[in-house]
């Protein structure tokens, strides 16, 4: 019934791709001088043999993919990836527990950004390098990459792309997947090399630049520095960051369209609107709050405020200062963020604008609907009429979502943290946005949470990136019955 | 290519997933979001809900880019504005489908193109054409003929006590020396097979077999099939594929119609001068028998409903009628019918796409068919001058195990393909292959 021997093929595939990119970070070891290039090339020796013999073994395999083996793929795809991805930590003696480092490598491929590490600067360059290559390969997608240059597959590809980005609507840039795919990442890499550009003439140096722009790009948030952005006092580069992982948080649909000066599709999006809503009022009312109780100025608190705000609900998670010493509003107002999260379509995590969108909208009509109640009255989004069938999709998964956040929560305050240390380490977790509130806050990292602890939130980190679905199906008895 | 499909019913889709398997770049546009969604869920291409008749829509889908486009809605009207609005924005070439036989006409054919259309294709005309040469070639299911007839492949279900049963492909040559023929694939159960020297034939097979014209009539000795005229036709239902094919056969064969509708039946008796039309419901055994079921040479089926043309077909065999054939339109439902012993089967969707696919085929390939009840397609090449097919015998080419060519036809003459043939360029070649071998063959012909 499942096409086992392609979906081994694929994971081949994404092995040797992954240990392809561990190769990547042998230069950065020997410009350093770190003396880790020879464990870092074991490790890419590891991933690519286990891929190559993989796919070697399965090299007449059907190329029909059906959607069932789309969510195998995806699912085990990204749990193989990231449990491979973890040897170079281990292996460097970077992160000795394996919990920590499969932790760690989630965090980075699910683009969250929650670290272990109490003292970032110690480790190695070159594997420091790998955490934010990890990050910036999880955002777009590491499975659409591999569609974009992975020709195996004639008939399944759609159903990955559908399982790697699922969300409400669907918007293809080509008719074909792959090119859909090329161009995502033609945009990504756009993008990235702009930030690094506009960082280093911030006076950032290179290496920094570098691993900030693939955090930024991935809205993924883990930076070379303790400090993370907080480091450098510049308010150039706090602003450069705050405009890329606002282009981060929004659908790269869009950013296509911008890019044929098709403004109008960008500005008439609901969603987009939406988005750059919530941001705008919120980063004023931190501006206000910040200047009220904060020794800041009006610049400065409009530069924090806004950053905080953008780089929450963007998910990404940098910090420039510990927003656990702000008022509980502001704190709030955080980890509401931490839910909504940014645009379908875009790197960010979390349930997402449009759904929020739909769900609300909904939600106001139901009302209209109980005074006029033989009235049709449709939900409509970007002037389209939207099918009943999304919208209980819509509401499904923030049920879902909100479930998966309860049953956390409920875990982490049995393992004895208080309420407002649960809530936002679970909520920053599932959303993928990186440091919590409380015990979780940005001056901590997750190294003190038990390992239980530490697996249950890489389970989070990894339903939250591939939306629930794609991995609670394969907990389902029904996709195994036959 | 860039294709551009307004209408995703049956042939819309159909011809969208035979596209797209064969790489082209297909945007699916239909005004019913469920029908894209059925599709768009399993294969790679583009669909956009809409009106095919709206301008904004065809920009949306990048009309200006577009190779072709075909519209194929069930509407006429919806087809022709939209074919034309599609040409004026931009798309390189149209094709519609239509439903008025008048508009076939060169003088029609002219007003047409000078709005911008450049094909048209009408689905009923060529079903009909289908099921009347089927009706002149007795013990063949399906036909494909090539270069105007110089070489053709035929498909034939091997009755019991044909003589080559059981005998290997090499034996059966032994026997039929005096015929030049190649047996390129067998279809056996759900299997289609491309036979080798030491397969056997066995009874009830649907063999294909490239031929000149010249051997029709032993090959089919040899097949156990006699071949006898047809003169008595009874056909069910009053389609338009009915219509058509009645209109055709005309003076020279007694064609009995029966159509369930009174008014569509009067409408029919008055068209066709030539028919005997019949009031009545068909799915009655006392009718069909009362009017000479057993009599008839042939039985043609073509009522809106599948099953039922199945089934009648079945009684129609029962009864001891030679020639059945039956509209199928549900395509799972067509390996099933041919194993029920019904010896044609007709489906419109696959005719018209088939039609439509060859506006798509790339220059050195001039034909190419999708068979029906099977997935493989048999294309017509022109080789031309230095492509890697032309480097030696055929043995000694590696060609693809699950593709094959069965005759080339060069200048005015055609011949059967052994592995000691050579081909030269400006050959016309045939070849059968299975889908998993199309792009590595087709490699051979550039």
């Amino acid at each position: 019934m499942f096409n086992i021997r392609l979906v081994i093929r694929i994971l081949g595939f994404l092995l040797l791709l992954e240990g392809f990119f561990i190769f990547l970070c042998i230069p950065v070891s020997l410009i350093y001088r770190e003396g880790v290039h020879i464990e870092l090339g074991t490790c890419g020796l590891i991933n690519t043999l286990a891929g190559g013999i993989m796919m070697l073994m399965t090299w007449k395999a059907d190329r029909n993919l059906q959607s069932r083996d789309g969510f195998i793929v995806v699912s085990t795809g990204w749990l193989l990836i990231s449990l491979f991805g973890a040897l170079p930590f281990v292996l460097t003696g970077s992160i000795p527990s394996y919990t920590n480092a499969f932790f760690e490598t989630v965090s980075g491929f699910t683009t969250t950004g929650a670290t272990i590490l109490d003292n970032i600067e110690a480790l190695p360059k070159s594997v420091l390098f790998w955490r934010s290559l990890i990050q910036w390969l999880g955002g777009m997608g590491i499975i659409v990459m591999s569609l974009a240059i992975f020709p195996l597959l004639g008939i399944g590809g759609i159903q990955l792309f559908d399982a790697e980005s699922p969300g409400p609507t669907v918007d293809k840039l080509h008719p074909r997947i792959k090119e859909t795919a090329r161009r995502l990442w033609l945009i990504y890499i756009i993008y990235t090399v702009a930030e690094i550009i506009l960082l280093v003439a911030g006076r950032m140096d290179l290496f920094d630049s570098v691993n900030h722009t693939f955090a930024t790009m991935a809205t993924g948030g883990f930076s070379t520095r303790q400090l993370s952005v907080g480091y450098w006092d510049s308010p150039y580069i706090h602003y450069v960051i705050t405009l890329f992982m606002f282009l981060a948080g929004v659908n790269f649909t869009l950013s296509y369209f911008a890019f044929h000066l098709d403004f109008k599709k960008v500005f008439q999006n609901n969603e987009f609107r939406l988005y750059f809503g919530i941001i705008a009022v919120c980063s004023i009312i931190s501006m206000l709050v910040l200047h009220r109780t904060q020794d800041f100025s009006w610049e400065e608190s409009f530069r924090h405020g806004t950053f905080q705000v953008v780089s929450i609900m963007t998910t990404t998670g940098f910090v420039t200062t510990d927003y656990g010493l702000w008022v509980p509003l502001l704190q709030f107002i955080l980890v509401l963020l931490m839910f909504i999260g940014g645009s379908a379509g875009s790197t960010s995590g979390a349930i997402k604008v449009v759904r929020i969108f739909l769900f609300v909208k909904n939600g106001f009509l139901e009302l209209r609907r109980m005074i006029h109640p033989s009235a049709l009255i449709p939900v409509r989004m970007n002037k389209n009429v939207i099918a009943p069938e999304i919208i209980s999709n819509v509401v499904g998964f923030i049920a879902f979502y909100l479930l998966a956040a309860l049953i956390g929560v409920i875990a982490i305050t049995a393992m004895g943290y208080d309420i407002n240390s649960s809530l936002g380490a679970v909520a920053t977790t599932l959303g993928n946005v990186g440091p919590g509130t409380g015990a979780f806050g940005p001056a901590a990292s997750f190294n003190h949470a038990p390992a239980l602890g530490k697996w249950i939130f890489s389970f989070l980190m990894l339903i939250g990136r591939l939306e629930l679905f794609t991995v609670l199906i394969l907990l389902s008895p029904g996709f195994w019955r036959k | 290519m860039r294709i551009i499909i307004g209408g995703a019913g049956d042939v819309g889709s159909h011809l969208a997933r035979l596209l797209t398997e064969e790489n082209h770049d297909i945007v699916l546009v239909d005004i019913v979001e469920d029908k894209l969604r059925k599709i768009g869920s399993v294969h790679d291409l583009m669909t956009i809900q809409g009106s095919v008749t709206s301008v904004s829509l065809l920009n949306d889908a990048n009309v200006k880019k577009a190779d072709l486009y075909i519209a194929v809605t069930g509407s006429e009207e919806v087809n022709i504005t939209s074919g034309i609005l599609a040409k004026k924005l931009g798309a390189k070439k149209t094709i519609i489908r239509i439903d008025n036989p008048d508009y076939l006409l060169l003088s029609c054919k002219e007003i047409f193109s000078s709005v911008g259309i450049d094909y048209m294709i009408y689905p009923e005309m060529l079903a009909a054409n289908e099921i009347v040469g089927l009706l002149h070639q007795a013990g063949m299911t399906e036909i494909v003929e090539f270069s105007g007839g110089k070489l053709s492949m035929y498909v034939i279900r091997l009755s019991e006590n044909a003589p080559v049963i059981n005998k290997t492909l090499i034996e059966a040559t032994e026997i039929s020396k005096a015929v030049d023929f190649r047996a390129v694939a067998i279809s056996r159960n759900t299997e289609t097979i491309i036979p080798r020297g030491q397969d056997r034939f066995m009874a009830n097979d649907h063999v294909y077999i490239v031929t000149n014209q010249t051997s029709v009539s032993d090959i089919l000795r040899y097949s156990g099939i006699e071949q006898f005229d047809i003169k008595n036709i009874m056909i069910l239902g009053g389609s338009r594929i009915a219509k058509k094919t009645a209109k055709q056969l005309g003076r020279q064969h007694n064609v009995k119609l029966i159509e369930i509708n009174r008014e569509k039946a009067y409408q029919l008796s008055n068209y066709l001068e030539h028919t005997l039309v019949i009031h009545g419901d068909g799915s009655s055994v006392d009718l069909l028998v009362q009017e000479g079921l057993p009599t008839m040479d042939a039985f043609v089926a073509v009522t809106g409903n599948s099953e039922t043309n199945v089934i009648s077909c079945m009684l129609a065999k029962q009864l001891g009628v030679k020639k059945t054939i039956a509209e199928v339109e549900n395509v799972d439902y067509i390996k099933l019918a041919e194993s029920m012993g019904i010896d044609a089967i007709i489906n419109k969707k696959l005719i018209a796409a088939n039609r439509i696919f060859r506006f798509t085929m790339s220059s050195e390939m001039s034909s190419i068919r999708r068979l029906i009840g099977t997935d493989a397609e048999v294309m017509e090449f022109v080789v031309k001058p230095g492509s890697k097919i032309t480097a030696g015998p055929l043995k000694d080419m590696g060609f693809p195990k699950e593709a094959i060519i069965g005759g080339v036809i060069r200048g005015k003459s055609s011949f059967i393909a052994s592995g000691n043939t050579i081909i030269k360029s400006d050959d016309r070649v045939v070849v059968f292959a299975l889908p998993t071998a199309v792009t590595k063959m087709c490699k051979f012909f550039n």
